[in-house]
């Protein structure tokens, strides 16, 4: 039954992860532990980069993967490419084991990691292009037509004969990506495409991504640590942190996930160290705001209906007992940021600005 | 015949970018060559000034032969540096600047991305080390004895030879980054070898002799010189072809040796970078 449902995934996604892991093993000579001081002569350690990983990307969605640094994303980007071998489980590519098939399938998939540094800097973005297509078994008439249309669609057609070592490192960018794309394949990795680039720049390219999965159909993953990239470019995102997958669901849902939690009261006055120690349980108190319209305490309550109405009252009850008044109360709309450091663990600051209000 | 087209398709698209540079950087390309020159006279001069015995070794810049014999040791030895530093330091710098992974995604796989690396570049070093012997043996009186087949034949299995060797410290670096600084060490003694290789090291016990033949570029000096400089001439004084001499078959065994121990263990060693994950690591 399960090998059934999972060979229905395996046909459906154009990129299947079916538990997949990966821990690297290291050695360090003459090591020295930095908060003890000890020095060993050789030091093991392992770092677990994927750990029992499931997801599947659909033909032409952008898939987001979104986790801190060493959470596991670029290795998983790798797994995928072949270019690391996973410990256990199989990854699948157009229904391909990659482990088996990888010739097969490196014509289907085109990559980007840390693209600035891919390209060949004494060459222009045309002659890049010539050299990773003949690399890629693309030829003649249609490496020269398509290696045009790459430099055109990406808008480097003012650069296209100016070397590579002058260009910005924006430009450097959408090169890598060009000769990701010079294959034509179905389905593209980023690993972090926009890290480091000027609003204008990251904003040419998540318009590029979108356009490529929007009209040509193709199937992207991009791994990132920028929120705004994931919440603004990504139909799906996982989050992933020490090798773990915690969630993989759509954009809208995961920011879904917490908005029915997060109430915002404002206040006649600034809450009194003490006066909420009494509280029901259920509710956290997560920040305390001194804003333009007055105090304001922001608090989380528990998502099932009945026990969010029972702590709401319950702090109201708190409030009026206290002698505060309440001037307006609100339901928020977190933001992924939010949303990703309560999946992670990490003790989220609810920042205004990165907010949305809701009625 | 798939691998085949790949490897001329990479071939070709090495040319291009070689050319492109050599073309773009020309100047670049220009000054290297003369202070090649210069540094290889400076070498030479150096080496023979240093002899215990200065008087000596002024006689024996005078003897051409010999002098032609030890630039010739010296183009090669830096033919053997070149080569085997392509795969060390080249594998070194590629993992550095991305193109290794990018080299990776390719279909062709990585051993005939860099058999046709290889091949573009040792066809530039051999045009360019070419030129330099000349230069320099006309500038120290020497001649060369230039048979195109045995040349291009010896040429051909040196290189072979190499390569297979090249492919073994390749697979190392490919894991292990740090080895790319260790095989300096290998390059230089392979350098000092191709020199100082003569067919009476070869005399001195099985074991040594053993050793002289298993190193890739002994036999390699040993015909070169036999042909270029001794102009095929034994020690009877008898005209004999360097396909007949001994150490001719040990370079065709040890081309095979090599090739065959230096492929497998790049194949072996990318499959354990590639779940070492080191591919990208420098």
């Amino acid at each position: 039954m399960y090998r059934k449902e999972m060979n229905e995934d395996i046909q459906k996604y154009t990129v299947y992860l079916d538990k997949v892991s990966k821990t690297f093993h290291t050695s360090h000579f003459l090591y020295k532990d930095e908060e003890t001081g000890k020095r060993s002569f050789i030091k093991k350690k392992e770092a677990c980069a994927a750990d029992k990983i499931t997801f599947g990307i659909m033909p032409g969605e952008i898939m987001g993967l979104l986790g801190p640094n060493g959470a596991g994303k670029t290795t998983t980007v790798k797994m995928i490419s072949g270019l690391v071998k996973p410990d256990s489980g199989t990854v699948y590519v157009d229904g391909m084991n990659v482990e088996k098939k990888r010739k097969q399938i490196l014509s289907r998939i085109g990559v980007v990691l840390e693209g600035t540094r891919t390209s060949i800097w004494p060459l222009t973005p045309l002659e890049n292009l010539y050299y990773y297509g003949n690399l890629r078994n693309i030829r003649g008439k249609v490496l020269k037509e398509r290696a045009r249309q790459l430099i055109d669609f990406i808008g480097l057609n003012d650069k296209k004969d100016v070397e590579v070592r002058k260009l910005s490192r924006g430009q450097k960018q959408k090169l890598a990506i060009c000769i990701a794309l010079i294959a034509d394949p179905k389905i593209i990795l980023l690993d972090e495409p926009t890290t480091g680039l000027d609003v204008q720049s990251s904003r040419s390219i998540k318009d590029k991504i979108l356009e490529l999965t929007r009209k040509h159909g193709r199937s992207v993953l991009v791994t990132t640590h920028d929120m705004h990239v994931a919440q603004e470019l990504c139909d799906r995102i996982g989050i992933i942190n020490k090798g773990k997958l915690i969630t993989c669901k759509p954009t809208s849902e995961l920011l879904e996930l917490f908005s029915k939690q997060i109430f915002s009261l404002r206040l006649d006055r600034n809450l009194v160290d003490g006066d909420l120690d009494s509280l029901a349980p259920q509710v956290t108190l997560l920040q305390t705001d001194l804003t333009a319209e007055g105090p304001t305490i922001t608090v989380q309550v528990p998502e099932p209906y009945r026990e969010r109405s029972e702590a709401l009252y319950s702090l109201l009850e708190t409030l009026r007992k206290k002698k505060y008044q309440l001037r307006s109360i609100q339901q928020k709309q977190v933001n992924l940021e939010y949303v990703f450091l309560q999946l992670t663990g990490e003790k989220p600051v609810f920042d205004e600005m990165n907010s949305q209000e809701q009625e | 015949m798939n691998t085949m087209l790949g490897f001329l398709l990479i071939m070709k698209a090495e040319i291009i970018r070689g050319w492109i540079i050599t073309r773009r950087y020309w100047f670049r390309t220009l000054t290297g060559l003369i202070i090649g020159y210069g540094m290889l006279m400076i070498l030479i001069a150096g080496f023979f000034y240093s002899q215990p015995a200065i008087e000596k070794g002024i006689n024996q810049l005078d003897d051409p032969t010999r002098a032609t014999n030890y630039i010739l040791g010296f183009i090669i030895g830096l033919f053997a540096f070149g080569v085997i530093g392509m795969f060390t330091q080249g594998i070194q710098g590629m993992a550095q600047t991305g193109v290794l992974e990018q080299l990776c995604m390719s279909p062709y796989g990585l051993v005939t991305n860099f058999l046709a690396r290889a091949v573009v570049a040792s066809v530039t070093t051999i045009f360019y080390s070419a030129l330099m012997v000349y230069f320099v043996v006309i500038s120290v009186g020497g001649k060369l004895y230039f048979d195109p087949l045995p040349v291009i034949v010896l040429l051909t299995l040196s290189f072979i030879n190499l390569l297979g060797f090249g492919f073994m410290v390749g697979g190392l670096v490919l894991v292990f980054k740090q080895v790319g600084q260790l095989t300096i060490i290998v390059r230089m003694a392979l350098f000092a070898l191709a020199i100082f290789a003569r067919e009476e090291f070869l005399q001195q016990g099985w074991l040594v002799s053993a050793l002289m033949h298993a190193l890739p570029i002994t036999d390699a000096s040993i015909c070169l010189k036999y042909v270029l400089v001794k102009g095929q001439i034994s020690e009877t004084g008898q005209f004999m072809s360097v396909f007949l001499h001994p150490c001719f078959y040990w370079l065709c065994a040890s081309c095979l040796i090599w090739t065959f121990i230096g492929i497998s263990l790049f194949k072996i060693m990318e499959n354990y970078s590639r779940y070492k994950g080191t591919l990208g690591i420098y």
